[in-house]
């Protein structure tokens, strides 16, 4: 099966210290991953490198079938691609509406002029009354985001990156902070997310990923050191050894 | 989707209604109409006041919206008004010349009325010649083109340089004031082709309508400067609505987040910033014919920092609050500058705001930064909230 | 006149060989004709005798001959010196000083006519250039070094083997060299003189090569072997064709131009019922239409003919344009050019180690106004836009202190260490009562800081006015270190490199040694986790702002030393300072410490380039900044990493 996104051979150093070593990494179209790691396992800078927003000292990242590599694209043109991310810390535009939001997500040309001359056409108020549907928004696209509960931001924002109409979206930590209830409706968005474009959830919490039931990729010191099933990588005695022994402990 | 666009922003609607009616006061009021109870100088202070609202707007675009806190605005308007000086100027100039050479035997040659005018224009800095910046200083239409093109072509070219490399925040602040700083001692010098620190003056004179009275020709540039405050208000406030609003305050409020969104941020900044500057430049040519003088002072550093300190009063991130911090600030300025306000005597000391308006100015823009982050236009927002 | 002074240097050498004992009168007497009218010849006859007497009065006589007060009293052929004139004329006996007085009637003056007085001069000089007191001699070196008069040249020469003071022993024998280069009468003498002139940086040997090297533009149809030519001139190169045609004209080799303006007023000139010869004048507005007129009037033996642009170029053409020596000899120019350019070689590596001398005190200034800034602006993240005035604050402290304290000295050790308390006030002053709010503002910081900056500025003119005030250095401040003739660095900006070594090493020292610095650093990385562990970070911003600032005040001590204090002073630090910063990299000592040496030596060396312009050398100077943030945006000394992201 070709490939989505093929990440292989991947360095990066910050002052002396080794943030990615050598990292290979593939994902399929329309694919749930979890990618789980202790702290300082490269998570983040991998998908620093993926975005476009940190260069690697080595290495390759090539994306899609007409085998583009990504290390000379700008973040933008990258997201253009179709690669979408959310971010640990939810950020949404706090000062706009939710409708706001979403409709600068929403697929579309984003030359500042297109942006300029940009009507309201029906088909981008359908998707964004979609979308909001999906993430559970619908009756508060009106409203300002600031004044959304933590939960729904992070919803808010997995909304942006769906309104993207992605191939492949970067999640990172979308479970943190949140109720149980709100991590179930999490759950089931990016399952549902999944069945059009393939879906990488960078998480911590285990109950989560269990949940998320897909393959799982553990990091640790910037490299791969297993993958599978989280029952395969949990039995896995080197994983135990640097991340979940140590969690336990 | 024009009627739509105002439907949706009654304030553009309440504010041109109110320059409008402001605009109708003063020209029935003013000399020109007979009444004399606004005088010709009044109306020109108006009118200069109102280029000054032009170029807060813009302040506030590129600031209050876009988050770049831009130290060289003035340098745009300044250019803008070296642009319309230069025709203004030659024109005049060229007028008297060919007055004084007309009671020669023989006809002057196009060279004999070049050499004539450079020596008038440029004796002052000890030359004749013609700089080459003053190629088209002598077609109306041109020098009209350079108001909006220089200033579009230099906000073009630095902000291309700035935000590619990703400057931001104070270091952009800084970088565009060592920019206006740039421009203003080239400006200084003799040999800019400038005419150095005199600048250039003589602008109120109006080549072609020598036969108009000042109050006239002040009324026409007040209606002139009114007329494109409305339209740059109209302009941004349609610029700013919808999604390019929602990208322009996203990036003010989360570059990266805009840029992970698939935006590009630089193209963005820069279509803010020489929009903006282009409105600037406009403001700066309608300016200075009132004025009625230009020079490189005019551009100095400080003179883009008042106009940041004009739009926080006003309050950020409303067109209208930059018209009310813009107008407040420079009526205010000139009031206590222009011996208006009286002295305080305490016995042993007593307080000339000549002297001591710029302590008490300095002062409010700390307590306005520190108390009143939103502005004067924080004001409404309380009224609204009271009437709801 | 050469011999006659080898005669009167005869007679003086052997003067004191001889015992004399006669009065001057006595010898005045023996040529009374001789003094009373002096001819060109036969004054040399009384000025030898006068020399072998060796007497110390003959001096002031020869002055006082000179200077026309020498009269003779008719009565009895006695010489005096008058010492005031009227009806009855105050004398001095010339041997005694004796004073008398006499009807002016009854006196006769000695005129000596201008040939006269130079030899007499030239005898003066002599006397004078060994005469006992060395502060005579050195004055009499320095008038002939003013002068350079052939004449000097003998004399000077003469005197050098008795001078006694080996210092003035030299500068007379260079003196020799340069009058000798100039003056000497064989070219051999000449050239012996000039090579050993090369070695030399002092300007006035390079002045003296510099007009032996003096040459002339000229042109000729053919160039003349008895030219000494420096080099050929080329048209385009050295001049332009209508230059070249100009040198023509002025050497009669070429009819002149008839201008524009001439043609004109021949035109206007023949005017006659509107019309010039049939060419109606409402048609003369068009230089072809004029010429045309004028080639008509030409015609008709009205006016001279064109020099049509084609003759001009045949004629520049047909000529040789070249620059000539004025000094005739070819071997004397040679030998000067092989000096000149041995010293000049000397001279540019001298120029270029001044310079960088400059630059690097250029430097430290922009370096003790700049890291003030760096540390408030790099540790803190937050923008002073009112370090300027701080600055400024402690230039006017250091002018208050000396207003109250007269020993310039003891005012300036007071000076600096009392404008870091005050300004270290102001500064923690500020911070508690406006920057601690804004923290997480910056923009807003700025616009605040500038408030209290203009508000600060206003208030410093209403007190202090606007006149610029002096802050005086002390006495052992003034002066130059002087290496060489070209390299010299005054003192002052010795003392503020030093200031600036001693800062950039304070610095280090808190910052890197003290717990301070230790607590400064942990907050500037994470405030949060340095609150955590007991800092308290309100604190340790007040501290370093207060530091920052008062850093400021020593600056601003130190810059009213060299500039004047004016209430704007700051201002015109601020943006250099702020460009020092960011060029070097923010939150780093050493990243100052590069960004003001860059800024420095850049500044130097592009006021080099256009000495006469500073402005055009501040305008570059911003430019390339603004072009170098592209490169290195964060400075030369970046931070790498995650901390730089943020």
């Amino acid at each position: 099966m070709s490939m989505l996104l093929e990440v292989s051979g991947v360095s990066v150093t910050f002052d002396g210290f080794r943030a990615i070593n050598n990292l290979s990494i593939n994902f399929a179209p329309a694919e749930l991953r979890a990618i789980i790691g202790p702290n300082g396992a490269g998570k983040t800078t991998f998908m620093d490198i993926v975005t476009g927003k940190t260069k690697p000292d080595e290495g390759r990242v090539i994306w899609g079938d007409k085998n583009i590599s990504l290390l000379g694209l700008s973040e933008s043109e990258i997201v253009m691609e179709g690669i979408g991310r959310k971010f640990q810390k939810p950020t949404v535009f706090e000062a706009q509406t939710v409708r706001q939001n979403l409709a600068m997500a929403v697929r579309a040309p984003r030359g500042p002029f297109a942006v300029l001359m940009h009507k309201k056409a029906r088909r981008n108020a359908a998707r964004i009354e979609a979308v909001a549907e999906q993430i559970g928004l619908s009756d508060s696209l009106t409203r300002i985001a600031g004044q959304l509960s933590h939960g729904q931001k992070q919803w808010l924002e997995i909304g942006m990156l769906l309104a993207q109409e992605p191939r492949l979206m970067l999640v990172d930590e979308p479970a943190a902070g949140m109720t149980p209830e709100e991590r179930e409706k999490t759950t089931e968005i990016l399952k549902e997310a999944a069945k059009t474009c393939a879906v990488v959830v960078v998480e911590h919490d285990m109950e989560f990923v269990r949940r998320l039931n897909c393959k799982v990729t553990v990091l640790h010191e910037g490299a791969v050191i297993a993958e599978g099933s989280l029952d395969h990588v949990t039995a896995n005695q080197t994983v135990i050894d640097v991340y979940l022994g140590r969690s336990h402990a | 989707m024009q009627r739509s666009f105002l439907a949706q922003n009654p304030s553009v609607l309440w504010f041109i209604a109110c320059l409008a009616i402001f605009t109708a006061v003063v020209t029935v009021l003013s000399e020109a109409m007979g009444v004399g109870l606004i005088s010709t100088s009044f109306v020109k202070t108006l009118g200069k006041t109102l280029c000054l609202c032009l170029i807060a707007i813009a302040m506030d675009v590129v600031w209050g919206y876009c988050g770049i806190l831009s130290l060289g605005h003035f340098a745009f308007f300044g250019i803008g008004g070296y642009a319309i000086g230069m025709w203004l100027m030659y024109a005049r100039t060229e007028k008297i010349v060919l007055e004084s050479l007309s009671g020669q035997p023989i006809p002057p040659t196009t060279a004999e009325i070049s050499d004539a005018i450079g020596n008038q224009i440029f004796g002052v800095v000890g030359s004749s010649e013609f700089p080459v910046i003053w190629a088209f200083a002598d077609s109306l239409f041109l020098q009209l083109l350079m108001v909006v093109l220089v200033p579009g072509l230099l906000a073009l070219v630095f902000g291309w340089l700035a935000f590619r490399s990703r400057v931001t925040g104070v270091y952009l602040s800084i970088l565009t004031q060592a920019m206006t700083l740039a421009l203003a001692l080239y400006l200084f010098q003799n040999n800019s082709g400038l005419r150095g620190n005199n600048g250039l003056s003589g602008l109120q004179n109006i080549p072609g309508f020598a036969h108009l009275s000042q109050a006239t020709v002040s009324l026409a540039f007040f209606t002139a400067s009114a007329f494109a405050l409305g339209a740059g208000h109209v302009f941004f406030a349609w610029v700013l609505s919808g999604k390019m609003g929602s990208v322009v305050e996203g990036i003010r409020d989360n570059e990266a987040r805009v840029r992970f969104l698939g935006y590009h941020v630089e193209s963005y900044k820069l279509f803010i910033f020489t929009t903006t500057a282009v409105v600037s430049g406009i403001a700066g040519a309608l300016y200075y014919p009132q004025a009625g003088i230009i020079n490189p002072g005019e551009i100095a550093p400080i003179a883009s920092i008042y106009l940041a300190v004009w739009v926080a009063i006003g309050g950020r991130g409303r067109l209208y609050g930059a018209v009310i911090g813009a107008a407040a600030v420079s009526l205010v300025s000139s009031w206590f500058t222009g011996g208006g306000a009286p002295d305080i005597n305490f016995g042993f000391y007593v307080i000339q705001w000549t002297d001591w308006w710029l302590v008490l100015l300095g002062f409010s823009f700390v307590a306005v930064t520190l108390f009143f982050p939103k502005g004067i236009g924080g004001l409404f927002d309380l009224l609204v909230r009271k009437q709801s | 006149m050469f011999r006659l002074f080898s005669l009167a240097l005869a007679l003086w050498l052997s003067a004191p060989a001889v015992a004399f004992s006669q009065t001057l009168q006595d010898i005045l007497q023996t040529h009374q004709e001789e003094v009373l009218k002096p001819g060109r010849r036969s004054v040399g006859v009384v000025l030898a005798d006068l020399m072998a007497s060796g007497l110390p009065q003959a001096l002031p006589f020869l002055e006082a001959w000179r200077d026309r007060e020498i009269v003779q009293r008719d009565s009895d052929g006695l010489f005096f010196r008058v010492l005031a004139e009227g009806d009855i004329v105050t004398l001095a006996d010339l041997d005694t000083g004796t004073e008398l007085q006499a009807p002016d009637n009854e006196l006769t003056e000695s005129r000596p006519n201008g040939g006269v007085r130079r030899a007499i001069g030239e005898v003066l000089v002599q006397f004078q250039l060994s005469d006992p007191d060395i502060g005579k001699r050195q004055a009499a070196v320095d008038a002939i070094a003013r002068s350079m008069d052939a004449s000097q040249l003998a004399p000077l020469e003469a005197s050098i083997d008795g001078e006694p003071d080996p210092v003035l022993k030299l500068a007379k024998s260079r003196l020799a060299n340069m009058l000798a280069a100039l003056f000497s009468d064989t070219a051999d003498a000449r050239i012996i003189a000039i090579a050993a002139l090369s070695g030399d940086l002092s300007v006035d040997t390079r002045a003296v090569l510099n007009r032996l090297l003096s040459t002339t533009d000229a042109v000729a149809e053919t160039l003349s072997a008895d030219v000494n030519l420096a080099r050929i001139l080329k048209v385009g190169v050295d001049f332009t064709p209508a230059e070249g045609y100009g040198r023509l004209v002025t050497a009669e080799l070429a009819p002149p131009l008839v201008s524009n303006d001439d043609i004109r007023a021949a035109l206007v000139a023949n005017v006659a019922d509107a019309q010039v010869v049939d060419v109606p004048v409402h048609a003369l507005g068009t230089d072809a239409a004029r010429w045309l007129a004028y080639d008509m009037l030409v015609a008709g033996g009205l006016a001279s003919p064109r020099v049509k642009p084609q003759e001009q170029i045949d004629a520049v053409a047909a000529h040789v344009f070249y620059a000539a020596y004025t000094e005739p000899e070819k071997r004397v120019t040679d030998a000067a050019r092989s000096a000149l350019n041995a010293i000049e070689t000397k001279v540019a590596i001298s120029q270029a180690a001044d310079l960088g001398l400059d630059a690097l005190s250029l430097a430290s200034i922009y370096f003790l106004a700049a890291i003030g800034l760096a540390i408030t602006f790099g540790v803190m993240g937050v923008i002073n836009m009112a370090h300027g005035e701080f600055i400024m604050m402690g230039a006017y402290t250091g002018f208050v202190v000396q207003q109250f304290v007269p020993d310039y000295t003891l005012s300036i050790l007071i000076a600096l260490p009392l404008a870091f308390v005050i300004t270290f006030g102001a500064g923690v002053a500020m911070e508690r009562l406006v920057i601690r709010y804004l923290y997480h503002r910056p923009l807003e910081t700025l616009l605040a800081t500038f408030g209290v900056s203009i508000a600060l500025q206003q208030l410093a003119k209403n007190i202090f006015g606007t006149q610029a005030r002096p802050l005086t250095s002390p006495g052992w401040l003034d002066g130059a270190w002087v290496l060489n003739d070209v390299i010299a660095i005054s003192y002052i900006r010795i003392a503020i490199f030093v200031l600036a070594l001693i800062f950039l090493a304070l610095i280090l020292f808190v910052l890197k040694r003290t717990r301070l610095g230790l607590e400064v650093r942990a907050v500037t990385q994470n405030p949060g986790m340095a609150a955590s562990m007991g800092i308290n970070p309100d604190r340790i911003n007040m501290l370093t702002f207060g530091f920052g600032s008062g850093i400021a005040g020593i600056a601003g001590v130190a810059i009213g030393l060299y500039a004047k204090v004016t209430s704007e002073m700051g201002a015109d630090y601020i943006v250099q300072s702020f460009m020092t910063v960011v060029v070097g990299g923010v939150g780093n000592v050493w990243g100052t410490l590069a960004g003001a040496s860059l800024i420095g030596f850049l500044q130097k060396g592009i006021e080099w380039l256009n000495p006469s312009n500073t402005l055009a050398a501040q305008t570059y100077m911003i430019l390339f900044i603004i072009l170098f943030i592209q490169f290195r945006p964060k400075g030369i000394v970046a931070l790498k990493g995650r901390a730089a992201a943020d």
